[in-house]
């Protein structure tokens, strides 16, 4: 720490700290344009100008200069004034003061600053700038015309998103941002620019004219997409989500969203929520009462052996413990979530190598890291916002980054990472060959050597070495070796690997296989150690903790609908699933779904398996409801809700809370109660509560007890020449089938494709946006097609989102299927 | 004193203002010129054909009676402009705030003061309605 005087204050600082922050620290307020805290000190705007008497009372940028032992800084003195004055004005110089209709009036800072600066007119005169509009994209606007050239939209695209969509262009009063060839914007549209423009040249178009900044209520959320666990800052006005509002101090990502968190908050007020309960009556699904509808759902569900649960990773954490003890007391043990193996990687993988299924990792350990191993550079696509840690770990941190997927991405051009692209569906096979290349280069930590089932694990793995699975990954032998010997000599090193419906190869195999290599080379725990598991859903970890899976005699999600089509199961209970669009093998689902006595579905909106339901109950989104998330890494946090429930609808914790009471059991009527039992059942919950999980939240305590097991491995089924290998995913744009309702990501990615290599597009002679048909063993679609470069050849990428042509007419839930391809 | 004298007096003053000029206003046969500075119902300004309002929210953001109601909308331009300007009048004061606060002059108060009405929706004067007092 360092002692200075700020202000005749004797103020301490970190050693590394700018005046500015030093000042911000000591609550302190020094004008400033140009910083935010995420982004390095820049220095453009000259407004935070602060006299430093050691440097013989010069006017210096305090963004700029750091703390010295001693000094003693005076912010404000007649001069600064003077000179702020003067900068205010050379920027108001050429800003139009189109205030009234701009929408960042009122949130303005060159606004703010040139009231309390009191600048009411100009010394000065010039002509304003012409600059064209950018309109070309929807969901943000350029007016290059407002811009006032501090640099934080170049510098976040590039620092933290590394993207690098912006730049300076021309020189001097001609100086201004813009794209490449000073064209249009075509970028990821995460809007990070747009959060931190200082003024209106950077607009997010959804919320253009909605309202005025000071009209609307500011209140905290939680993003309900993915797993990363993001905070939200929610602008409310009239009971209606409007925008998401950026805060530089929310979080630990520091207020970055991504393209869906920040621009797909629509769904909430979707006009086409359901309001009121709908039941089946005459072939029709018409409106009813919620008595009638609870009465109908009670006494379907009341016996148990032939009913069956499945919910969405959606739910809060009440809500699934809840769900689970209606389950129970009806007497069922068919209850799962996420398609029943989405989770297994967690639930059968890390428990039984890890000994609980959590992560052993958290996302704060990314930047503390030395080395990362990513499996599939897909992590950027699903959990966007976990991807700009590994950008600025990689880019501000030093760490190495190694990755390991079935086709290039994104990740794979951050400056020094290496990508091993091998054939798909030979992930556990690779990550077994590097275990066993842990093992041959004699890099195994003690720790691991001393496990009593060390021996024999090496003994297993030795079919697995990196010459053996050389072919069948398709990655050289030395490759492999070389990130083997990468991964066990760093000091510190982490595994991050998605999971989700799209990645069935991601299951427990993988898990174990990836946890070995961690034992191997001891790095299961310790700061910047350990295994991170990014779940697909907002609350899969949470779904995972209160134990909504199958245990014993349960059936698992797929299971279930075997079992209905063996007329074990007559009765299904879908919270907020939509598993004909989502989980593999739609004529299967749709097969069983009529097969089905009864469906009831609660649900935001009127999906493709509501048409299936008997009984369709509206349920509330996570903006309407009170609860916890626990998202990757074990990170509980508490909400709660921002607007009124949407019409006549109601929270599963209220639909499930009046069934287990209709039913004959008892249970707690507010999800305050039930995080309390769960506080004190779940060991790794212990002790939380709603007043202390407060606005940081929590971490799970996870206890690791490692254990060598060898994981069943299948050698790939080697394609046919003229086959392709069907890989489904995640897109940046989407998450899950939610996202669907959602304005913003439906602006930049309305509908599926079928990605392919360039090669094999001018082998077939396939053009961009050509028709190309599509035919598995399960069915037959036709797809726009894509040309790109990060495919390999014989690969054929289908996002999963997409309810319209949905990828599982011809995908049966392989980690790879063979799929011909014709035009 | 005289009993009579009160009743005199009385009758003087009544005498009087017989040949006097009435004190009262023959309304509504006979009309107030009222003050340009008169704060009765509201008007839209226009300029080109088009209202000058850009539904700013000034207006409704100073109103202390919380009467005015505006919605933005963006045009073929990407303008903005007020989609929806209402005024209800039962509730408005005639504090003249709107006109203060208005940036771009687009609204005044005119003279009109006959705002009664026999029902309720007649006292919410729509965009059209104010665009109409010229």
């Amino acid at each position: 720490m360092v002692n200075l005087t700020i202000d005749n204050r004797q103020v301490t600082a970190p050693r590394n700290a700018t005046i500015y922050e030093a000042a911000k620290i000591n609550g302190i307020h020094i004008p400033i344009l140009c910083h935010d805290n995420k982004l390095k000190p820049f220095g453009a705007c000259r407004m935070c100008l602060v006299e430093v008497e050691q440097m013989k009372g010069r006017q210096i940028p305090a963004c700029t200069t750091p703390v010295t032992e001693g000094m003693i800084v005076t912010t404000s003195t007649p001069d600064i004034i003077k000179a702020r004055k003067l900068v205010l004005e050379l920027l108001l110089l050429n800003h139009p003061l189109d205030c009234p209709v701009c929408d960042k009036g009122g949130d303005c800072d060159l606004q703010n600053l040139s009231y309390d600066y009191k600048i009411s007119s100009n010394r000065f005169h010039d002509q304003k700038f012409q600059h064209k509009i950018d309109y070309n994209n929807p969901l943000i606007e350029r007016d290059m015309n407002r811009c006032i050239l501090c640099g934080k939209c170049v510098r976040i695209c590039d620092e933290i998103v590394s993207f690098g969509a912006l730049t300076f262009i021309g020189r001097g009063i001609e100086t201004k941002i813009g794209c490449e060839f000073d064209e249009a914007l075509n970028c990821e549209f995460c809007g990070s620019c747009v959060s931190v423009c200082p003024v209106g040249a950077l607009l997010a178009r959804p919320f253009k004219f909605k309202a005025r900044f000071w009209a609307m209520e500011k209140k905290r959320s939680i993003c309900g997409y993915c797993g990363t666990g993001c905070n939200l800052t929610l602008g409310v006005k009239e009971g209606k989500v409007l925008t998401t509002v950026y805060d530089e101090n929310q979080g630990f990502h520091r207020g970055q969203l991504c393209v869906r968190g920040r621009f797909g908050y629509q769904f909430i007020n979707n006009e086409k929520r359901l309001k009121k309960p709908l039941i089946r009556k005459n072939g029709a699904l018409v409106e009813c009462g919620w008595d009638e509808a609870l009465q109908l759902a009670a006494s379907k569900i009341r016996n148990g052996s032939e009913t069956a649960a499945i919910a969405t990773p959606r739910l809060t954490n009440e809500e699934f413990f809840l769900f689970r003890k209606l389950m129970k007391g009806i007497g069922s043990e068919n209850f799962d979530h996420a398609a029943g193996y989405a989770h297994k990687a967690l639930t059968s993988g890390f428990a039984r190598s890890l000994g609980s299924a959590a992560s052993t990792a958290m996302v704060n350990d990314i930047q503390k890291s030395d080395m990362l191993l990513v499996i599939k550079t897909d992590s950027y696509e699903t959990h966007p916002v976990i991807g700009f840690e590994i950008n600025i770990a990689v880019k501000d941190k030093g760490v190495k980054l190694n990755i390991v997927s079935d086709k290039n991405g994104k990740l794979g051009k951050l400056p020094g990472a290496r990508t091993f692209v091998h054939l798909p569906g030979s992930e556990t096979l690779l990550i077994n060959a590097l275990c066993s290349s842990v093992i041959k280069q004699k890099l195994v930590s003690s720790t691991a050597a001393s496990l009593p089932d060390f021996k024999e694990y090496a003994k297993g793995i030795e079919a697995f070495s990196p010459e053996k699975a050389a072919s069948l990954c398709g990655i050289s032998p030395e490759e492999i070796n070389s990130l083997a010997a990468d991964f066990a000599s760093s000091k510190k090193a982490m595994i991050l690997f998605p999971t989700g419906v799209a990645y069935p190869g991601h299951d427990s195999e993988l898990a174990t296989a990836l946890a070995n290599l961690a034992i191997l080379a001891g790095k299961v725990e310790g700061e910047g150690c350990g295994l991170l598991c990014l779940p697909e859903k907002n609350n899969s970890q949470g779904a995972v903790d209160t134990g909504f899976y199958p245990t014993g005699k349960g059936l698992d999600a797929l299971s279930v609908f075997d079992a209905i089509e063996d007329g074990r199961i007559k009765t299904l209970f879908l919270a907020g699933e939509n598993p004909v669009v989502s989980y593999p093998d739609e004529a299967r689902i749709k097969r069983a779904l009529e097969k089905l006595d009864f469906l009831v579905l609660t649900t935001l909106f009127p999906t493709e398996t509501a048409e299936y339901a008997d009984l369709v109950l509206p349920a509330s989104s996570y903006a309407e409801k009170e609860g916890t998330f626990t998202s990757a890494g074990g990170h509980v946090q508490y909400f709660a809700p921002v607007i009124p429930k949407a019409g006549d609808s109601r929270t599963d914790f209220e639909i499930i809370s009046s069934l287990i009471k209709l039913t004959g059991g008892e249970a707690a009527s507010n999800p305050s109660e039930i995080f309390a039992e769960i506080a004190s059942t779940l060991d790794g919950y212990a002790g939380m509560t709603y007043e202390n999980l407060g606005e940081n939240g929590a971490f799970t305590a996870v206890k690791t007890r490692p254990a060598l097991i060898l994981p069943q491995t299948q050698a790939p089924a080697l394609r046919k020449p003229e086959e392709f290998s069907l890989v489904t995913g995640a897109l940046l744009y989407h998450n899950g089938t939610l996202s669907q309702f959602g304005e913003g990501p439906m602006h930049v990615s309305p509908e599926s494709y079928a990605e392919i290599s360039r090669k094999d597009a001018s082998r077939l002679g396939i053009k961009e946006n050509d028709t190309i048909t599509l035919t598995s063993d399960s069915g037959s679609m036709q797809l726009a097609a894509r040309v790109s470069l990060r495919i390999p050849e014989g690969v054929v990428f289908i996002p999963n989102h997409f309810s319209a042509n949905p990828v599982n007419a011809i995908w049966s839930g392989k980690p790879v299927t063979p799929v011909a391809l014709s035009r | 004193m005289n009993p009579f004298t009160p009743i005199i007096k009385g009758l003087k003053i009544t005498l009087d203002h017989l040949f006097k000029k009435p004190v009262t206003r023959q309304y509504p046969t006979e009309r107030p010129k009222v003050s340009p500075r008169f704060r009765g119902l509201h008007a839209l300004n226009m300029s080109h054909d088009k209202a000058k309002c850009v539904a700013c929210y000034l207006c409704p953001t100073v109103c202390p009676a919380k009467c005015i109601t505006v919605e933005a909308a963006e045009d073929a331009n990407h303008d903005k402009y007020a989609a929806v300007y209402e005024i209800d009048m039962i509730r408005c004061i005639f504090c003249g705030y709107c006109v203060e606060a208005c940036p771009v002059d687009a609204i005044r108060m005119t003279g009109e003061f006959e705002l009664a009405n026999y029902r309720r929706e007649d006292f919410i004067y729509t965009k059209e309605r104010l665009l109409e007092k010229k």
